[in-house]
Formats: structure tokens, C-alpha cells, sequence
């Protein structure tokens, strides 16, 4: 049952997988609700997945998977994430000149794109809470630490362009310093 | 040795040894492809471009541009595409197999040092900071995403409401997804100037 749980959660992440980190937000919401990581173990997998070789979402699988079911557990979900490219994907390739300009697919991505944005926005809002505040309204606290490594690490991506597993060397070696 | 390729959408054949060449060529540009994967269409434009003639640059671009429009993790719709076109059915599972196995093997490692690790002390330290900064990461990503998301007021509008019914009801992300793609056809439908 654990496996075709699995199998189905990671089907659902690959589907709704358009590029970039939009798939983060499925996998956080499948993994808290199945109770399978915790939302700090959510964002320790994305830094790991950011820093080892592979794209994102399959490490991301193959992590939880592991996490959950070990190696049958990692091949599962591995399968599950790679459901789209070995169905859809497969169908596409046949029909390629087809697909090269199919104007439906255009205009439901320009549904999607939107919709991935707002649910990483709340991917936000969400790791922010659990990062930077401690405590219940009224009485929150600012953790000012890791406030400052992250604006730290927004400047050094966005202003500096320095690719993302140097960021993610540097909030370490930050964290053990000041944490 | 360089073959010619037709520009059409059927796969060339390439056959046993070919296939194992291309497989292990997937795998090695998989060791260097990291996060999200760009660098993916260059190396791949060295090895079997460059190196090998086996795909034109044109064909490699529309990999590129399918594989991105198409549900999926992006890189597997690409590799999937190129297999596909190197050796039908067969080459795209090849492909898939070659691209898939290192960063499979290389996780399942790191997930077990993981587990024994995350509670010594100097690594959780380091855990708190290595969190903090998956913030911006996405922050990043979302800016990145701004820009071909966010392209009028419509697109704009269908994002607040997903954030909101994200924020305030328990729905399932896929559900919100597809809600999103049916907006899009239902604002634009079959209309030619899609803006992709």
C-alpha cells in the first residue's frame, strides 16, 4: 500500500511539474500530508537536491522515497515522477512537428504558469513562518540569525548571480558559525 | 561517424552498440547537470551534436521548447524526445535509463548519510542555515517564473487566487493546477497568439 501511496504522490508531482521549482509545492504538500517528512526535512531535501548531480524533482523522489521505503521506496517514487516523460512525453515524441506549435498547449500553459507561481508563493510563506518565527500570535518572535543568512543569500543570487550550491555552502558554513 | 538526419519526426535507428554509447553519454551528462538543468541542451548539443552529428541543432530546440511546454520534470521530457528520435520507444527508455541512474544511486547514498547524520549538532547548525537559505532559492525561482507567468492582468489575477486557495482552503495542489490550465483554454481557447 506504502508503494502505490508512493507511486500516486510522485505521479501527481511529475504532472504538475512545468519547469524550474514549480514542483516544489506538490511535493511539500504530498510529504506533510502523507506524514512522511516535516517541512524542515522538505527544505533540507531541496538544498540537497540543488547540490548534487541530477534534476531536481527526480532527486527530490528518489530522496523521499528512500526516506520513506528505502531503495524499493526511491525506486518507486523515481518511477512515479518519470510517469509524464514515459506516457505523454513518449505520445509527443511521435507526433513531434505536431506538438512543436499546438496552441491549446500554449494557452493552458498560460493558465499554469500563473497558478505555479501563486502555490510557490505560499511554499513561501509557509517555510518562511517555520524559519524565521517562533512562537503564536501575539507573542512571535523574529529568529534574526536566519533572517539575515537569507537576505544574505538573496543578494549573493540575485544581485552577485552566484550559482546555487555556493549560496547553500555558505548558509552552512554560516549556520555552524552563528547558529 | 557523422550520419545525415532527415528533419522529420521519425526515429533513425541506431543499434546495439550505438545504443549503449548513447546511454552512457546520458549518464555522464547527468553527473554534471545540476538543479534545474540548462546546461542539459549544451552538453547534450557537444556530445551528439558536435561530436557525433547524430541530431541537428534545430531538432535540439524543439526538444527543448516540446519537452518545456509538456507536463514533467523538463530534463526527462528532453531526454525522452531525443531517445525517442535516436531509436524510437527503445532509445527513449535507453536515454532515460542513462540519465537516471547516477543521480538514483548518488541519492539513495546521500538520503541513508542523511538520516545517520542530521541530528549531530554541527550538522543540525548547519541545517538551520542551509533552511534559511532555501528561502531565497525560491524566491529566485519565483522572480525567474514572474516572467513568463505573469504576462497581462488575467495571468496576474489567476495567480492571487491561487496563492488564496492555497492559503485559505485544504485543496490538493493538482487540482488547483488543472483549474489553472482550464482557465487558460477558457480565456484564450484556440486562439494563435499564444503567449508561451
Amino acid at each position: 500500500m506504502l508503494f502505490l501511496e508512493l507511486f500516486f504522490s510522485f505521479l501527481k508531482v511529475g504532472f504538475c511539474s512545468f519547469g524550474g521549482l514549480s514542483m516544489v509545492p506538490v511535493i511539500s504538500q504530498e510529504m506533510l500530508s502523507h506524514g512522511w517528512m516535516t517541512l524542515e526535512e522538505v527544505a533540507d531535501i531541496l538544498a540537497i537536491a540543488e547540490m548534487t548531480p541530477g534534476p531536481n524533482g527526480l532527486n527530490c523522489a528518489t530522496f523521499a522515497g528512500m526516506r520513506s521505503a528505502g531503495i524499493p521506496g526511491a525506486l518507486v517514487a523515481t518511477l512515479g515522477v518519470m510517469t509524464p516523460s514515459l506516457t505523454l512525453c513518449m505520445a509527443a515524441a511521435a507526433f513531434m512537428t505536431k506538438f512543436r506549435s499546438n496552441r491549446y498547449l500554449g494557452n493552458a500553459l498560460y493558465g499554469i504558469r500563473p497558478v505555479c507561481l501563486g502555490m510557490l508563493l505560499m511554499v513561501l510563506v509557509d517555510m518562511s513562518s517555520e524559519n524565521f518565527i517562533s512562537g503564536a500570535l501575539p507573542q512571535i518572535q523574529l529568529l534574526w540569525k536566519p533572517i539575515l543568512i537569507a537576505a544574505l543569500v538573496l543578494v549573493l543570487l540575485v544581485r552577485f548571480k552566484w550559482s546555487i550550491p555556493k549560496t547553500i555552502l555558505v548558509a552552512a558554513v554560516l549556520g555552524v558559525l552563528f547558529c | 561517424m557523422a550520419q545525415q538526419v532527415e528533419a522529420s519526426s521519425t526515429p533513425q535507428q541506431l543499434e546495439g552498440r550505438q545504443l549503449v554509447e548513447m546511454m552512457l553519454v546520458m549518464a555522464k551528462i547527468s553527473c554534471f547537470t545540476f538543479g534545474g538543468g540548462w546546461s542539459i541542451l549544451a552538453q547534450m548539443q557537444n556530445e551528439f551534436y558536435e561530436k557525433r552529428g547524430w541530431v541537428t541543432q534545430e531538432e535540439l530546440m524543439d526538444f527543448s521548447s516540446v519537452g518545456r511546454s509538456l507536463p514533467g520534470i523538463m530534463i526527462l521530457n528532453i531526454t525522452t524526445l531525443f531517445g525517442y528520435r535516436m531509436a524510437g520507444v527503445i532509445g527513449a527508455v535507453f536515454a532515460l535509463i542513462g540519465l537516471v541512474f547516477p543521480p538514483l544511486v548518488v541519492m539513495c547514498v546521500v538520503a541513508t548519510f542523511y538520516t545517520v547524520i542530521k541530528t549531530n549538532v554541527w550538522v543540525a547548525k548547519a541545517l538551520v542555515g542551509v533552511r534559511a537559505a532555501v528561502v531565497p532559492i525560491i524566491v529566485d525561482a519565483a522572480i525567474k517564473l514572474k516572467n513568463t507567468a505573469l504576462v497581462d492582468k488575467a495571468t496576474f489575477v489567476i495567480m492571487v487566487v491561487a496563492f488564496a486557495l492555497c492559503l485559505f482552503t485544504p485543496i490538493n495542489n493538482a487540482l488547483v493546477v488543472i483549474a489553472g490550465a482550464v482557465a487558460g483554454l477558457l480565456l484564450r481557447g484556440g486562439r494563435k497568439d499564444a503567449v508561451s
